[in-house]
C-alpha cells in the first residue's frame, strides 16, 4: 500500500484533502498502467482522471481499506476497457504484418541483446502492441495485467472476481495465441 | 526459432523489455486541477438532476392532492328519484289519463265503410 488505511478511511468519509493525498500517491502508477493498457499516450491523462473520478464517486462502496488497491486496479481496468471499446482504432495487424526491422527489434529485445535508444524503445513497444493484437481487448488487458504489470493470479482473482482456474485457462489461451503470432513472425523472418 | 519452450522464454523477455520501455509517466501540471474540475462538474450534474427529481416529485404530489380534493368535494347532484324505471314509466303514462280511459264514443249515424 502506498498510503495508510486511515487516509483511505478519511477519504471514504468525504475528506477532500485525504482524497487528494490518495490521488497524489497513486496517480503515477495509474498513469503507467493506463498507458500500457490503452497504448495511446495522448489519452492517458484523460483515462487516468476518469479512474480517479470513478474512485471519488464510488469510494463509499469500498467495504474495507485493505482491499483498496485491487479496487483501484478494477476501476483502472474498467476505465481502460471502456476507452478501448469506444475508440476501436487499435491496430489489428499481427506480428506477421510487421516490417522486417520491427521483427528484428522484437527478436533482439526478446533476447536482451540490444542497447535501446528512444526510437528503438518505440519500436519494441510497437512490436509488442502489434503482437497483442492477436487477442481480444479483454484478453489483452488480462495478459498485460499478469505479464507486464506483474500481478499474481490471486490479485487478478480479486480484481476480476473470477475463480483462479478460470483465469489460468483464459491466460493460457491468450498467451498461446500471442506465442503463435510471435512464432509465425519469427518463421517469416527466417524464411525471408 | 528452436522449440515452443524457447519461444516462451523469448516472449517473456520481450514482455519484460516492454515493461522496461514503458515506465510510469510523470503526471502533467494540469492533472490535479483537471481532475477536481471534472469532480465538481459531475457533482453539479448530480445536484441538478437531484433538484429536477425533487421538483418532479413535488409537482406529482401537488397534482395528486389536487385530484384527491376535486374528487372528494361534495357536489350538487340532480335529485334522485327513489322510483324504479317501471314505476316512473307508469307514472308518466297512467291508465287514469282521459285519452286512455275515457268512454268510447260511437256515432251510429256515421255511415259504415
Amino acid at each position: 500500500m502506498l498510503v495508510e488505511f486511515e487516509l483511505i478511511r478519511r477519504a471514504q468519509q468525504g475528506d477532500s484533502e485525504a482524497f487528494n493525498k490518495v490521488v497524489l500517491a497513486y496517480r503515477k502508477r495509474v498513469l503507467g498502467t493506463v498507458g500500457r493498457l490503452i497504448a495511446r499516450t495522448e489519452d492517458v491523462e484523460d483515462v487516468a482522471q476518469e479512474v480517479f473520478l470513478r474512485l471519488y464517486f464510488s469510494l463509499d462502496q469500498l467495504r474495507a481499506p485493505e482491499v483498496f488497491e485491487p479496487w483501484l486496479y478494477r476501476l483502472t481496468v474498467n476505465a481502460a476497457y471502456d476507452y478501448l471499446r469506444k475508440h476501436r482504432r487499435r491496430p489489428e495487424y499481427r506480428m506477421s504484418d510487421l516490417t522486417e526491422q520491427q521483427v528484428m527489434m522484437a527478436d533482439a529485445a526478446a533476447g536482451g541483446r540490444v542497447e535501446r535508444d528512444a526510437s528503438q524503445q518505440r519500436k519494441v513497444r510497437e512490436a509488442v502492441d502489434s503482437l497483442l493484437g492477436a487477442v481480444s481487448e479483454a484478453d489483452r488487458i488480462l495478459l498485460l495485467m499478469k505479464e507486464v504489470e506483474g500481478l499474481s493470479l490471486r490479485e487478478l482473482e480479486k480484481i476480476y472476481r473470477v475463480k483462479e482456474n478460470a483465469l489460468k485457462v483464459r491466460l493460457f489461451r491468450a498467451r498461446q495465441r500471442v506465442l503463435k503470432a510471435f512464432e509465425a513472425a519469427e518463421q517469416k523472418r527466417q524464411n525471408g | 526459432m528452436q522449440g515452443s519452450g524457447s519461444s516462451d522464454e523469448e516472449l517473456d523477455s520481450l514482455l519484460r523489455a516492454y515493461r522496461e520501455e514503458s515506465p510510469d509517466p510523470e503526471p502533467g501540471a494540469g492533472f490535479m486541477p483537471g481532475l477536481w474540475r471534472r469532480i465538481e462538474s459531475r457533482q453539479r450534474a448530480v445536484l441538478s438532476f437531484d433538484r429536477m427529481v425533487r421538483g418532479f416529485v413535488t409537482a406529482a404530489a401537488a397534482l395528486a392532492i389536487a385530484i384527491g380534493a376535486y374528487v372528494a368535494l361534495p357536489r350538487t347532484a340532480p335529485p334522485v328519484s327513489g322510483e324504479s324505471y317501471l314505476e316512473a314509466l307508469a307514472e308518466a303514462n297512467t291508465l287514469d289519463t282521459p285519452e286512455n280511459v275515457g268512454p268510447v264514443r260511437l256515432d251510429l249515424n256515421e255511415p259504415s265503410r
